[in-house]
């Protein structure tokens, strides 16, 4: 049988870095192919190639049996090639409908229909007049799978679609995903959790430092063994915190409401929770539920008029009228779930963004920056987190996702915060430092910080936390225990079915 | 086969040293057709546009005089464009600086005082400061659009200017004519450069590029509002003011035009007049951006649009060019120069044959 | 610099082989003549008649002497370079055609004594520099008696550029030309404050109209708008300078015009024979500056005959429209019967005559 797609030693170089080099890929119809690998190793780059984003610098690509010149993606949408990125290219201003209808023929309201009905088949639920600035991470990747879906692909591709869907859906979807298999339909899937790529793809092809390192069928190998295939060396172990003494309270919220003016927002209302030195507590919950509001609320971005001040209370202070900037005053950090243009500055350099938070810590004197300690700051934090990149000169766009969430993390971490909010600490991150970002917060937690992780991840926030509250349309569920508590219980609570 | 841009990973030295060559080349091209086509002295016309304003001493200092409320006021509006608050009205501040400046020796014409001069120079830039932040407070009490305001402000500056000289500050002796007195010499500026026009607002001018790079090089505030201008979200959160970035652009920018218009009535004009300022604080925002809004950069864009302003005058005189081919000229090089700029970060790939 | 004009001539000619190349003659026998204005000099208007009386310099010298025009020179530091300029580049006739050039002017004309410097309306003299204006009240009194003869609602009204002495004698001796047909006659003046600014003046000229006013004068707008917007108004309207007619064929008054030619030809001609000498020069009907022209056919024959006898006297200077007895606005006697104003109280006008309803803004 003629592979659906066929690459023959492709090779792509920017500047200094060999991006892909000589890889042979072979995709057949009707059949779920897996590119495992870790940040870096190459994977986004080859699938940009296969979409026609980027020209190889050398080799093949062949479509079903014809050698194909993909000089863009219409080149390629035009084949019956699809692709959801991982980065997402949808206009904020826009509604969804309005967003389709860029690139998918058809009348806004027979794209609707579409639009609804594709999004109750495969759990994709989205109101397509909503507009893209007002959705959630989670929600717009829901946006940039259903827009695929809309033009009928042979060939889609999914950089890692689950990292944001709630386990009910990430079960629609590969349903879906079989659904489509069986339709003769081949699908590239990117993904790090191992678990997922043994349970859905039928071959998969291992990626290390842009070049092939495997291929295989993943049902027949341990998520261990794929684990290690993919990093080079064996797997960190996992952590489970033991539990210990707790510390002072530090962080509380009380009746909290919020109401809010955007009408595709979510408000809040009456969210209770604290939080005391040595524990980490997850905020769990399918995102666009509210976990953006939350987040704000704590870390200042989001103030309450004075007369609510007592609804935020940070070392036992009430400080929910105090910016951004005075809660950090007062031992706070945060790491938001955006990284780009939130948590750091793409255009400016690793320095320059450790200088975003850190500035308290000895990086200005006077008011004048102190280029010298900005960057051995920097450099330190490089260094003990592991960031992969050429040093603190380096621009943070230029970084990849995980990469910069590492960095981020570092950044925040060597503040010592008494309190530290995390906001999808592992999201696109691989496996290998996902594994490390756990264990660091696990560590800080011994160390007697307060921690809140707020994750789309039940698993991780099963892994590391001593408490947790579910987040369902605005509203917190009662605390519970991680160790009395099952998956099952918390997914019930996701899905609000829990009264 | 097709022409395609393609983002560079670093800035290319080549091409940014190319770009402007490009496009005199470029500009010089095209004006070579267009003068020959209007049958005038071609070669007289690019010698008095290019080469003349840096021509001998002479034209040397009158290209600096040009430069100096040009640069200073650039350095102002820099700080702010980069943090995304436009004010497009420095023309107003200037007009207003000139205005508080000038209050001294219309009130005072027989003043000795050597204080005069320097209280002239602090009230015209409180003066500009003060307009520009009427702009600043309109946008952080009731999120008034600064572009709007800004610009309307100018024209009631131009007003207010109008009504003065129209009124109470018309030189009694002048037959009506809107203009003041003749200012006296205590409240001239200084000569910096003997036998030439240039006076030592120039200093001030080179001063104020000095403080504006080390603000926005080495001071946590600028790069407070640099974040601000790159990133509005990173900047929230890490809990920079908004406001106080409004407000700094905004007083900075109008402390500069406030101080150049002070200079204007105290140096080559002697006197309050309707012409205070020739676009001064229009052309300030091209200065600006030609500089790519960095303050050396603005040193250079300063004195290279000064040249092109003397430049085009010239070709009027020697070349006997009419105004609008000399806008033409003066048009051509810049968008052929804005449109250059964009090889400094992409270069031209030939798509479909695949890249050798 | 080791770049000068000569060597990068040659080095540019050798890119322009194709085209000749006319490289300005300075030689001693051509005189160099420099025109600066601060308007386009567009077809109308005050620049353009500047224009025309620099052509009748070309017309007569012929190679002699070679004008170049500076069009759109705004009053100011700008103007000194521009000036400097010219002088540096071989010009030693300069023709200033706006008051703003006064200072800048004056300073030239010192520094350099060998350049003659003509400058319209200011009122600085130096020995090489000569103030120039042109008595547009001569036309206007004329205007104001066809005007007379045509309002029915005996409202006339006037758009104003500036308050100056110039303007505020013109407006007076309007008036006056019209209340010696009709002493009814009123007259009301807004003032734009600007020599050219098409929209203040046509929004000026719509204000005239809505209260009443049925003819209108231009008084030293280089725009055609309120000519414009009177035509279209059904009103009449005449200005000052050159004719206008072709922009309001029915209801156009006539033109107070200059021609400047014979000023120029004189100066020029003194200049050359060095005996130029800087003295104040307020032209007249006498001097062929001021003229009347393209008279509209509805003004009715007697009044053609008294406007034509007026005009006569005005010529041969039996006559000045400021003969008392002379009331101002408050209704006080300005110029005693039988008293004539002189040339110095003309030229610092700062009153209005009785007639006219618009107080002069201080």
């Amino acid at each position: 049988m003629t592979p659906l797609l066929q690459l023959k030693g492709i090779s792509k170089r920017y500047g200094g870095v060999q991006a892909n080099s000589g890889i042979d890929l072979r995709v057949d119809a009707g059949s779920i192919h897996a590119i495992l690998g870790e940040n870096g190793a190459g994977k986004s780059t080859l699938m940009k190639l296969i979409y026609g984003v980027e020209v190889p610098d050398d080799g093949q690509i062949i479509w079903k049996g014809q050698p194909a010149h993909l000089s863009n993606p219409s080149d390629a949408r035009r084949l019956g090639i699809g692709m959801v990125f991982q980065h997402f290219s949808l206009f904020e201003t826009l509604t969804v409908v309005q967003n389709m209808a860029l690139i998918v023929p058809g009348s806004k309201a027979a794209l609707s229909a579409r639009i609804r009905d594709l999004g109750a088949r495969f759990g994709l639920t989205i109101d397509p007049r909503a507009v893209v600035h007002s959705l959630s991470v989670g929600e717009r990747q829901r946006v940039e799978i259903l827009r695929c879906l809309l033009l009928n692909p042979e060939l889609l591709i999914l950089d890692e679609p689950t990292s944001v869907l709630p386990p009910p859906s990430v079960a629609l979807l590969f349903d879906t995903l079989r659904a489509l298999k069986a339709k003769g339909m081949a699908i590239l899937f990117i993904s790090h959790k191992l678990e997922e790529i043994r349970d859905l793809c039928d071959t998969a092809t291992i990626l290390r430092q842009g070049k092939v390192t495997a291929r295989l069928a993943p049902r027949e190998r341990s998520a261990r063994e794929l684990a290690t295939l993919m990093i080079g060396r064996p797997m960190p172990p996992a952590v489970h915190p033991t539990p210990q003494g707790l510390g002072e309270q530090r962080l509380e919220l009380a009746r909290l409401d919020y109401l809010n003016d955007d009408p595709f927002g979510v408000s809040l209302s009456d969210i209770g929770l604290s939080v005391r030195g040595g524990e980490i507590l997850g905020i769990a919950g399918v995102s666009g539920n509210g976990q953006q509001e939350l987040a704000a609320l704590i870390s200042g971005e989001l103030t309450l008029p004075g007369s609510h001040r007592d609804c935020v209370r940070l070392m036992g202070l009430p400080v929910g009228d105090l910016g951004a900037a005075e809660r950090r005053l007062r031992s706070f950090a945060f790491v938001p779930e955006d990284r780009l243009g939130r948590g750091a500055v793409p255009d400016m350099s690793l320095s320059d963004n450790a200088l975003l938070t850190a500035h308290s810590r000895g990086l200005v004197r006077n008011g004048f920056i102190r280029r010298q300690t900005e960057r051995s700051f920097t450099a330190d934090c490089i260094a003990r987190f592991d960031v992969r990149t050429p040093g603190p000169h380096a621009e943070a766009g230029s970084l990849s996702g995980g990469n910069l969430q590492k960095f981020i993390m570092g950044r925040e971490m060597m503040l010592d915060p008494a309190v530290l909010l995390v906001a999808q600490p592992t999201w696109g991150v691989d496996i290998g430092a996902a594994t490390e970002i756990r264990q660091r917060l696990v560590a800080m937690r011994n160390k007697g910080a307060a921690i809140i992780v707020i994750s789309e991840e039940i698993e991780e926030l099963f892994e590391i936390c001593d408490r947790l509250h579910v987040l369902h349309k605005g509203r917190l569920s009662p605390s519970l225990d991680v160790a009395r508590t099952t998956v099952d219980e918390v997914g019930t609570w996701m899905i609000g079915a829990a009264a | 086969m097709r022409l395609k841009l393609e983002r560079r990973d670093a800035a290319s030295r080549w091409a940014t040293v190319a770009a402007p060559l490009i496009a005199l080349g470029l500009a010089i091209l095209t004006s070579l057709i267009l003068f020959a086509a209007l049958g005038k002295p071609a070669g007289q016309a690019l010698y008095s546009l290019l080469l003349e304003p840096f021509d001998g001493w002479y034209n040397i200092s009158e290209l600096l005089l040009k430069m100096g409320p040009l640069m200073l006021i650039a350095q102002g509006l820099a700080i702010g464009f980069r943090t995304n608050v436009f004010n497009i009205g420095a023309e107003g501040q200037l007009i207003i600086g000139a205005i508080c400046a000038s209050a001294l020796p219309i009130y005072f014409p027989t003043a000795t005082s050597v204080w005069m001069l320097p209280a002239m120079i602090g009230l015209g830039a409180a003066g500009g400061a003060v307009w520009a932040g009427l702009a600043a407070g309109l946008r952080t009490r009731f999120n008034a659009n600064e572009i709007l305001v800004t610009l309307m402000l100018t024209l009631i500056a131009t007003q207010v200017l109008n009504y003065l000289l129209l009124g109470p500050w018309k030189d009694p002796h002048g037959f009506n004519f809107p203009q003041s007195v003749m200012f006296p010499d205590v409240a001239l500026l200084p000569i910096l450069l003997p036998g030439t026009r240039v006076n030592i607002s120039l200093l001030a001018a080179l001063i104020a590029s000095g403080l504006a790079y080390v603000i926005m090089r080495h001071r946590f505030s600028g790069y407070q509002l640099l974040v601000g201008g790159l990133a509005p979200r990173a900047a929230r959160y890490a809990g920079f003011s908004e406001s106080r970035a409004v407000w700094m652009s905004l007083i900075l920018g109008g402390l500069a035009a406030g101080f150049a218009g002070a200079c204007e009535v105290a140096g080559p004009l002697g006197q309050l007049q309707r012409s205070v300022s020739t676009g001064y604080g229009y052309s300030a925002i091209i200065v600006a951006y030609l500089g790519g809004l960095n303050p050396l950069g603005i040193m250079v864009s300063a004195f290279l649009m000064a040249a092109l302003f003397i430049g085009g005058d010239n070709a009027m005189v020697s070349a006997d060019l009419p105004v609008a081919a000399v806008f033409v000229f003066q048009g051509l090089l810049l968008v052929y120069y804005l449109g250059s700029l964009t090889f400094i970060r992409h270069r031209i790939t030939f798509n479909g044959m695949g890249r050798a | 610099m080791s770049l000068n004009r000569r060597n990068f001539l040659k080095s540019s000619l050798a890119a322009t082989t194709a085209m000749t190349l006319p490289i300005p003659a300075f030689a001693a026998d051509v005189l160099n003549v420099a025109l600066i204005v601060p308007s386009p000099a567009a077809d109308v208007g005050w620049s353009h008649t500047l224009e025309l009386g620099t052509k009748a310099l070309e017309a007569k010298y012929g190679d002699k002497v070679k004008v170049t025009l500076l069009e759109n020179i705004a009053e100011g530091p700008d103007a000194d370079r521009i000036m400097n300029k010219t002088v540096a580049d071989g010009n030693t006739f300069l023709i200033l055609g706006s008051f703003g050039y006064m200072e800048g002017g004056l300073k030239l004309a010192k520094a350099h004594p060998e350049v003659s410097i003509l400058h319209a309306s200011g009122y600085k003299t130096a020995p090489n520099f000569s103030p120039f204006g042109a008595r547009y009240y001569q036309g206007t009194y004329l205007m104001g008696m066809a005007a007379a003869s045509l309002t029915k609602s005996k409202k006339l009204g006037c758009v104003g550029a500036f308050a100056i002495p110039e303007l505020i004698t013109s407006i007076n001796a309007f008036t006056l030309g019209a209340q010696s047909v009709d002493p009814a006659i009123e007259v009301s003046v807004v003032w734009v404050n600007s020599w050219f600014d098409p929209a203040s003046e046509q929004q000026a000229a719509k204000a005239l109209l809505a209260q009443g006013v049925d003819v209108i004068f231009s008084n030293a707008q280089d725009t055609p708008s309120v000519i414009q917007t009177a035509e279209e108004a059904g009103v009449y309207a005449f200005n000052l300078n050159s004719s206008m007619k072709a922009y309001a064929p029915k209801k156009y008054l006539g033109v107070v015009g200059t021609d400047w030619a014979p000023y120029f030809l004189q100066s020029v001609d003194a200049h050359m024979s060095g005996t130029f000498k800087g003295a104040s020069a307020w032209l007249s009907m006498a001097d062929k500056c001021v003229f009347v022209a393209d008279w509209n056919p509805d003004i009715p024959a007697d009044i053609v005959t008294k406007i034509t006898d007026a005009q006569s006297k005005l010529e041969s200077g039996a006559f000045s429209p400021f003969t008392g007895p002379i009331t101002d606005q408050s209704g006080a006697e300005h110029v005693a019967a039988g008293v004539t104003l002189g040339d110095d109280m003309i030229l610092s006008m700062d009153w209005h005559v009785k007639g006219v309803t618009t107080p002069l803004p201080k």
